[in-house]
């Protein structure tokens, strides 16, 4: 599904991707971990698109498509979902309008109609209830005035909304309590098909005790270091991620 | 002469053409006021930024013309359709003319006169309020009567059109809300015609003690036509006024919005939106005088600009000695959609007392990035996801209209006009 090679990327003058390959087939989970500053963030803003980031060489092949080619929207519509690791607020623009127009979106790329008013109120309401989220939501800004766990629930939310076949969900862990983590992993665990693939980006091990990965990946310096099964995660825990770096460079 | 002069006899002929009423000592009294100071210049601080060469100009060639009452052909139409769009009672100003709703506006209860009637002479010494005065025809007066409450708007529609020659109008609209009143307004100006038109209006509006007002207006001018607009509100004690004045056409504007706090626990909730795109100047001063205090005043104004236009917003609290607990906020935010749009937003905050709390906050800034890439990183293609944004600066403003109906019908016409600047067309 997803097909990374030799990827390098950089932001201004300073290279951060440096030679990263991957290759993600469908029905996978993947986690990708590593140090703060070795890049997980910009693989993921990189594979959604964002233009602060210029790839410098190698290639992404999505679904047999060179990704690169495709601006941000297209690659949303092709079936590719960012999970913000610091999701942004946008007042004025509420969270029904953005469900539906993304669903739009995407349904007009695929040849659909658009999604009725009520069928769409039945299915936001229905993956709500499973996040545990109020349906008032819909009606608010878009994350505005959210605390942390509920911009991360939303992320979730419009995940689910959007069924995506590759979700990458960056450190949608990080600071959120014990609720909401599981909250989270059942939104993620309710989106595992053969169909899809799903990638964590995530600094520690916690979020994988509730989503099993199939492979764990060690970032480190803009490469990986390391591939693996899940035990990888776990070694990582205990041993911190020096050891790594003292195993690749031996 | 001063460099923004009217050819005195030109001036005085037109004058004397205007129908013989009550007004007509009055008109000659502001004709002369209006000569010895002629149009307001650059060279005044309050002018620095809106020249009113152009104005001049429209006026003297239809000074040149004879003065002919200005008229289009479609201002029926225009008049249908505003109808349609808010449904309320409306009185109509036709070019200057008190056309139709006096009848209408009666049945609401609210008490409804022209000046010639009750033989009500308007002041107000200002060069455009005296410009006004010499060449008004007739004004509208309105009178909400002590302790009553009035639901539904009502509608002042000032509706201009030139369709050959250059066109020049007065309009002047007097409200007076008793004691205890309550009523809610809609000033809507609108313009059609090919011709260059001139608008020049004056509104003044009293608030007894415990009145409240609710008022929007709402400018939808043609986009190269051109108006000056005094509006001058008095509040005593424990009045409210909620005042909304958005403005999505014309080519010159200037609105100046003058409140004056005559009483205690008195409140002016005022703000309004500018949406400007090629071409357009728009030029909104507010000024807010806590002669008394406690009192409280908030100035909320947002902008949005496209193409090449320029806007200017100068918001001013003056609190004078003695006001003390006086309550004052400014706010003025801008979205600039290009590079050729200017702004030059002004607050101002001029305190004589000792006890108060005045704050202010301007901003300019274009659409955020960090929005737009989360907004297309879910499908929206950029285009849309700008109109989204652009939209929620203004929704803000739009909300907070004062008067439901009026609400909604803004909110469809703003997302028309934002359309057309995040589209391209006035980019």
């Amino acid at each position: 599904m997803l097909e990374i090679k030799d990827l390098k990327a950089s932001t201004g003058d300073t290279p951060i991707l440096n030679g990263l390959s991957l290759s993600v087939q469908a029905g996978e989970v993947h986690a990708i971990m590593g140090p703060n500053g070795s890049g997980k963030s910009t693989l993921a803003q990189v594979i959604a698109g964002h233009e602060d980031y210029a790839v410098t060489a190698g290639s992404v092949t999505y679904k047999g498509k060179d990704l690169l080619e495709l601006e941000p929207e297209e690659r949303a519509r092709e079936g590719i979902f960012l999970g913000f690791q610091y999701p942004v607020e946008i007042p004025g623009v509420n969270n029904a309008y953005l469900l539906k127009a993304a669903l739009n979106a995407k349904r007009k790329h695929h040849g659909q109609d658009e999604i009725d008013a009520f069928e769409f109120l039945k299915l936001a309401k229905e993956k709500m209830a499973v996040l545990g989220m109020d349906p008032k939501f819909l009606n608010r800004g878009v994350n505005e005035g959210f605390s942390g766990g509920e911009k991360k629930r939303n992320e979730i939310l419009q995940m689910a909304m959007l069924e995506p076949e590759l979700a990458i969900l960056d450190e949608t862990d990080s600071g959120l309590d014990i609720d909401a983590l599981k909250a989270v992993a059942q939104g993620v665990n309710a989106l595992r098909s053969p169909e899809r693939a799903i990638i964590l980006v995530t600094h520690y091990q916690r979020l994988l005790d509730y989503v099993e990965p199939d492979v764990v990946h060690v970032l480190s310096g803009g490469r990986i270091l390391r591939s693996g099964d899940k035990s990888l995660a776990l070694e990582l825990e205990e041993k911190g991620y020096d050891w790594i770096r003292e195993a690749a460079n031996a | 002469m001063t460099a923004l002069a009217l050819p005195d006899k030109a001036l005085a002929t037109a004058v004397r053409q205007l129908p013989d009423n009550s007004l007509a000592d009055n008109r000659k009294a502001a004709l002369a006021r209006f000569l010895e100071r002629g149009f307001p210049t650059t060279r005044l601080e309050d002018w620095k930024y809106t020249d009113l060469a152009d104005v001049a100009d429209i006026s003297q060639r239809w000074l040149e013309n004879g003065a002919p009452m200005p008229s289009a052909a479609a201002i029926g139409e225009r008049i249908a359709e505003i109808r349609g769009a808010i449904d309320i009672d409306w009185i109509v100003i036709e070019n200057g003319a008190i056309t139709t709703g006096m009848a209408e506006s009666a049945k609401t209860g609210l008490s409804v006169a022209t000046f010639s009637e009750l033989a009500h002479v308007p002041g107000f010494d200002h060069p455009l309020a005296d410009l006004n005065a010499a060449l008004l025809p007739d004004g509208l007066h309105i009178r909400v009567g002590a302790n009553t409450t009035h639901e539904r708007p009502l509608g002042l529609l000032i509706v201009d059109g030139a369709d050959s020659q250059p066109g020049v109008a007065q309009a002047r609209i007097s409200i007076e809300l008793e004691e205890g009143a309550e009523a809610q307004f809609v000033e809507y100006h609108t313009s059609i015609g090919e011709a260059d038109h001139y608008a020049n209006s004056v509104v003044e509006m009293s608030l007894a003690a415990g009145a409240t007002a609710n008022y929007v207006r709402i400018q939808g001018r043609d986009r190269h036509h051109t108006q000056t607009h005094r509006t001058a509100i008095r509040l005593e004690a424990s009045s409210t006024l909620r005042y909304s004045g958005f403005d999505l056409g014309g080519r010159l504007i200037r609105n100046d919005l003058d409140i004056d706090i005559a009483g205690k626990e008195a409140s002016a909730l005022v703000g309004g939106l500018y949406i400007a795109g090629d071409g357009q100047h728009i030029d909104n001063h507010i000024r807010i005088d806590h002669r008394v205090g406690p009192a409280r005043s908030a100035q909320e104004y947002r902008g949005v600009l496209g193409g090449h236009c320029r806007c200017v917003w100068n918001g001013k609290a003056l609190v004078q000695a003695g006001a003390d607990g006086t309550d004052a906020e400014q706010s003025n935010h801008n979205l600039l959609l290009s590079e050729r749009a200017e702004i030059d937003a002004k607050p101002e905050l001029e305190i004589y007392a000792d006890e108060v709390k005045c704050s202010h906050g301007t901003t300019v800034g274009q659409l955020d990035d960090a929005a737009l890439f989360y907004l297309r990183s879910r499908g929206l293609d950029e285009q849309d996801a700008k109109r989204a944004l652009t939209r929620a600066f203004g929704a803000s403003i739009v909300s907070h209209a004062p008067i439901a109906i009026a609400a909604e019908h803004l909110a469809a016409i703003v997302e028309r006009r934002l359309s057309s600047l995040t589209d391209g067309e006035d980019a």
